[in-house]
């Protein structure tokens, strides 16, 4: 996470080592290194009483090692000390999603969307959830955004492509299917999915005649 | 060693049982400067340099620094780059380390220090001798000590920066308790330090600064005169001698406690050019600048067109001053040519026989004007503030590439370009820089980018090179610089 609410070149004064610290958990994370990642997390922690940063990372980790009790803590840690960390919505998301309690992770994947359309995780955990729930109204309204903001997102694109396709929009599904095969033809996904789309379109031209 | 009437720590001091040390153990408080003098008249070694109490050296500080000295042979004064320490204070006392950041890592501008200080005083090292030149430190001053010092070194040696990080001083960021920065909010005694720093000349002869005279001309000294010749002293801040040619009877009435004033007794009924020709007479400055009484006198007044005299390659050449016009006329040029125009054309007017005799008088051009890194600087922290991440980030490139002062300049680029969303250039200036000087900085800058890449073993070892620094591990500092200029 990045300290974004000071401005000026001369503003980092009072954050860098915090940011050093908590880049090092970042990375840690990110290579499976759990132990070293929340030794980092601790130690930014110290340094950043104020920031939620250190607690997204360590509700990170805590969903990692299947601790997801620890993981719910950190994360409510996060949103107590910064009611706007869209990312903590998004861990308190995902913990409702390990319990199955898909309309609290739908509501909390929401929550983070909205306060930024740009977050991936929560875009893509709130197609998954619409998925299991079967509501899908709300979360293509999102996946266009972000997409408007990340045309060539091939996530994004492929999750808005099997929305339109269960929506029953399939001239919208194959398009999209199309634009994701020109950016990469060997989508193994994308080419099923359209060879799917392609058939019921097929169909739909049988029964129509 | 000196010990300015502060708590008794001789057993720490026997404790290294090192012939070396000489302790001067005073217990009455006299002073920085006074304890500077006190030691600088008992050292011995070729070289000075300098560490307060509460300010740190890395291993490497001394050989860099004596290395630079000995290689340099046209320099007998070089200094480093340090790092400033943020912290905050605990309650127990200990420091919490927040950051460390090269914030001025200024190549040697010798105009540049004679208006303020750009050199710290802990990472400065001069040859010892340069202090029989100089003169002691000045015992009368209580704040800008260091820079009183750095601004007489630079009339006789230019100085060597090294582009290393040598050391590391700090500031709270509750507010120092400096002394020096307490002092400084005296607005009053600022000034008086000020004026007393600038207005020193050390004794001649000055190998690298040539002298200004400053003839005021004027029939009758008036109220005017007398707030032109305040302003003069308030203003000027290249060395200069401030020429009053004037009656005896006028002089006398005057009560004049201003430094540098010399006075050419002249006929009450002198015209002005005779008056002009009395001081030149007797004026000793390489540049001479006629001033009016009536011409406005600010920041800058007569530093600009002589900065430009200075740089210029052309003969009979000369500046008008800021504000000069056909009814007050005021220029600065080389007194050589001013005594050859006067003593072929005694007849004319000055401006009339400066003419005559071929030398040009013009305004200076906008690329002749000091200070103009500082301008450049100063519009791209403006930038920056405002967040207009870009055009600071392009502005600081263009600095790095017109103004020397190249990693300093690519670190604020690099921090802008960041910030502008603009990564992969802000990962080009900082790998630049951490290739010849790495920087806590520009570690965390590379390190970010690289992680954004999924590049994490990269970014990990360099943000524990970062940490090693934070966290004051100083021979890995060290051991990282080696490396990575040896690499």
């Amino acid at each position: 996470m990045d300290v974004k609410k000071n401005s000026g070149i001369d503003s980092h004064h009072c954050t860098q080592h915090y940011e050093v610290l908590q880049e090092l958990g970042d990375c840690y994370t990110s290579v499976g290194n759990y132990e070293q990642a929340k030794h980092y997390y601790e130690r930014a922690a110290l340094l950043g009483p104020d920031e939620a940063g250190p607690y997204v990372g360590l509700g990170v980790v805590a969903l990692q090692e299947d601790k997801i009790d620890d993981a719910e803590i950190a994360f409510k840690v996060a949103c107590r000390l910064d009611n706007a960390c869209d990312k903590a919505y998004t861990g308190l998301a995902m913990v409702a999603q390990q319990r199955k309690d898909y309309q609290k992770a739908f509501e909390m994947h929401m929550k983070s969307l909205e306060l930024n359309c740009d977050n991936i995780t929560a875009l893509l955990g709130l197609f998954q959830t619409s998925c299991q729930m079967g509501s899908f109204a709300k979360v293509t309204h999102y996946l266009q955004v972000y997409l408007s903001m990340h045309p060539g997102d091939i996530s994004v694109m492929f999750s808005l492509a099997a929305l339109y396709m269960k929506d029953g929009r399939l001239e919208q599904s194959r398009r999209m299917l199309k634009d994701i095969l020109t950016l990469a033809p060997s989508n193994r996904d994308a080419i099923d999915l359209l060879e799917e789309v392609e058939r019921a379109l097929s169909q739909m031209s049988q029964t129509q005649r | 060693m000196v010990n300015d009437g502060g708590e008794d720590v001789s057993d720490v001091v026997d404790s290294f049982s090192d012939s070396r040390i000489v302790f001067i153990n005073r217990k009455e408080n006299k002073g920085k400067a006074f304890s500077l003098n006190e030691a600088l008249n008992r050292a011995e070694g070729k070289y000075i340099a300098y560490l307060d109490d509460d300010d740190l050296y890395y291993p490497h500080h001394v050989e860099t620094l004596v290395g630079a000295l000995e290689n340099q042979t046209d320099c007998q004064v070089a200094y480093s780059d340090l790092y400033k320490t943020y912290c905050k204070v605990l309650p127990d006392g200990s420091r919490q380390i927040l950051s460390k950041i090269v914030e001025i890592s200024r190549d040697f501008n010798r105009f540049f220090m004679l208006y303020f200080n750009h050199v710290l005083h802990v990472s400065l090292m001069h040859h010892r001798d340069l202090i029989d030149k100089t003169g002691l430190y000045n015992e009368q001053l209580n704040i800008l000590i260091d820079w009183d010092m750095t601004r007489r070194l630079v009339f006789f040696s230019d100085f060597y920066h090294a582009n290393e990080i040598t050391g590391e001083f700090y500031s709270p960021v509750e507010g120092s308790d400096r002394i020096s920065v307490l002092q400084r909010q005296n607005e009053g005694e600022f000034l008086r330090n000020l004026l007393a720093i600038r207005t020193k000349r050390p004794a001649k002869p000055w190998p690298k600064l040539e002298d200004l005279s400053i003839i005021f001309a004027t029939e009758h000294f008036n109220k005017q005169a007398g707030q032109s010749v305040s302003s003069i002293w308030r203003y000027t801040f290249y060395p200069y001698k401030l020429y009053l040619p004037i009656s005896r009877a006028e002089f006398d009435r005057l009560k004049i406690d201003m430094p540098n004033v010399v006075f050419v007794p002249v006929e009450p009924t002198s015209s002005i050019p005779q008056r002009i020709d009395a001081a030149l007479a007797v004026c000793e400055g390489e540049y001479v600048a006629v001033v009016p009484n009536g011409l406005p006198v600010g920041e800058m007044w007569v530093e600009k067109p002589l900065h430009a005299l200075i740089n210029s390659r052309t003969q009979r050449e000369g500046f008008k001053l800021i504000g000069s016009t056909d009814d007050c006329w005021a220029a600065v040029v080389r007194k050589g040519e001013m005594l050859s125009a006067r003593k072929r054309f005694p007849q004319l007017s000055v401006p009339e026989s400066l003419k005559a005799a071929g030398v040009v008088l013009r305004e200076p051009d906008f690329e002749e004007l000091p200070f103009q890194f500082d301008d450049l600087l100063g519009c791209g922290k403006s930038a920056a503030r405002d967040g207009r991440w870009t055009e600071a980030a392009e502005m600081f490139e263009y600095a790095a590439e017109h103004y020397r002062n190249e990693l300093w300049m690519k670190t604020l680029a690099a921090r802008c370009f960041y910030k502008a969303g603009e990564h992969i250039k802000a990962l080009k200036l900082s790998t630049q820089v951490n290739a010849r000087r790495p920087t806590v900085d520009t570690l965390l800058l590379e390190a970010k980018v690289k992680r954004e890449k999924n590049d994490f073993s990269a970014a990990i070892e360099l943000l524990r090179t970062a940490e090693q620094i934070l966290v004051g591990d100083s021979e890995s500092c060290f051991r990282v610089e080696v490396n990575r200029s040896s690499s």
